[in-house]
């Protein structure tokens, strides 16, 4: 079966999802992997769907227009590879960043992550406090290579918080498993 | 002595290591009653940790007394210098804080622990807590150590709005 990536975005109201997918429902797909959430008051939808043999990502995003045209949304429709590696395994860990909003705060510390192989997996950031001081909060999990030494990652994001003048820790996020 | 204003993020003294209180005189026993005053302004508040007001010294009071989660329950108290001397068995459990505006999040704390500090009068102190009462004086000790529960949440799917979207 085959996948595509449905992404909509547009000012919240009531009815988005049911319509987006009543769309793709119509026309035989089947929603795996979704994550919608409100974004500063606009609804986005990221999915990942199969498809029946004979419908491509052109004929979704036709059927899906009807429905972005009454509900004002950006859709688009993308073919998407099924042939992709697994994301590496290793140990989970979470990390918390927040602090008085600056630019770049995401860049510099996925960076640092990234240069200590540690693979992002969800990220979420939320503006927080009044437009006066906003906030800035950004949450992460993350896989770090198994065996790695995490006391130099932690190590780096502390001295990286400083120079920012933010707050970031990391944790072991491991499940207790009862 | 009253009631203070209680700080947010991004307050600095939030987000630093207290230091010890050195001396148990007036101006710490001041302290003690504005903390509870502060946490007594507030009615759902169950406890308060001196940077929380502003104040970069070791210091915390908590009053679990009538909340529907306590178990073990010491009433009002406030201790400085406080150290954790045994803890034992994390349960997550949903915390905000007065210091952190919009949001709450998912928590893994110890279920008992054992405290010790000085009381206002010098004493020293040694508390067996459990449940909400372990908790709340977990969260207080983070703030002495320039941590907040967004320090600690157990997943970026576990923080979760307080207030409206926007």
């Amino acid at each position: 079966m085959a996948h595509v990536a449905v992404s909509a975005i547009g000012a919240d109201r009531p009815g988005i999802v049911a319509a987006v997918t009543g769309a793709l429902v119509d026309r035989g797909c089947n929603l795996e992997d979704t994550t919608m959430s409100i974004l500063r008051g606009h609804f986005a939808m990221m999915l990942v769907i199969s498809t029946p043999a004979g419908v491509d990502a052109a004929e979704l995003e036709a059927a899906l227009a009807p429905a972005a045209a009454e509900l004002d949304l950006v859709v688009a429709v993308r073919p998407i590879d099924d042939d992709v590696p697994r994301s590496p395994a290793g140990e989970e860990w979470t990390v918390s960043v927040y602090g008085a909003d600056r630019p770049g705060i995401v860049h510099r510390v996925t960076t640092v992550l990234a240069e200590e192989g540690a693979n992002v997996v969800d990220l979420t950031t939320r503006m927080i406090g009044d437009d006066e001081r906003p906030v800035y909060a950004m949450f992460l999990d993350v896989t770090v290579p198994p065996g790695s030494d995490t006391g130099v990652l932690c190590g780096r994001l502390e001295t990286l918080a400083a120079e920012l003048g933010i707050s970031c820790t990391a944790h072991p996020a491991d499940a207790d498993i009862l | 002595m009253a009631a203070r204003p209680v700080v947010q993020l991004p307050e600095a003294v939030l987000v630093r290591p207290a230091r010890p209180v050195e001396r148990l005189d007036d101006e710490a026993r001041a302290l003690a009653i504005d903390l509870v005053d502060t946490m007594r302004s507030s009615p759902a508040c169950v406890g308060l940790a001196a940077p929380q007001i502003g104040v970069g010294l070791r210091a915390f009071c908590v009053d679990v007394t009538g909340h529907r989660k306590a178990r073990s329950c010491h009433g009002e108290f406030v201790l400085f210098n406080p150290e954790v001397v045994f803890a034992h068995g994390p349960i997550v459990g949903r915390e905000g804080c007065m210091s952190v505006p919009d949001l709450t999040g998912e928590v893994a704390r110890a279920a008992r622990v054992v405290v010790r500090g000085l009381t206002p009068e010098g004493a020293d102190r040694v508390l067996e807590l459990d449940a909400f009462e372990a908790r709340a004086v977990l969260h207080e000790i983070d703030h002495l150590d320039g941590l907040t529960f967004l320090d600690r949440v157990v997943g970026h799917d576990a923080v979760f709005r307080r207030k409206v979207y926007r």
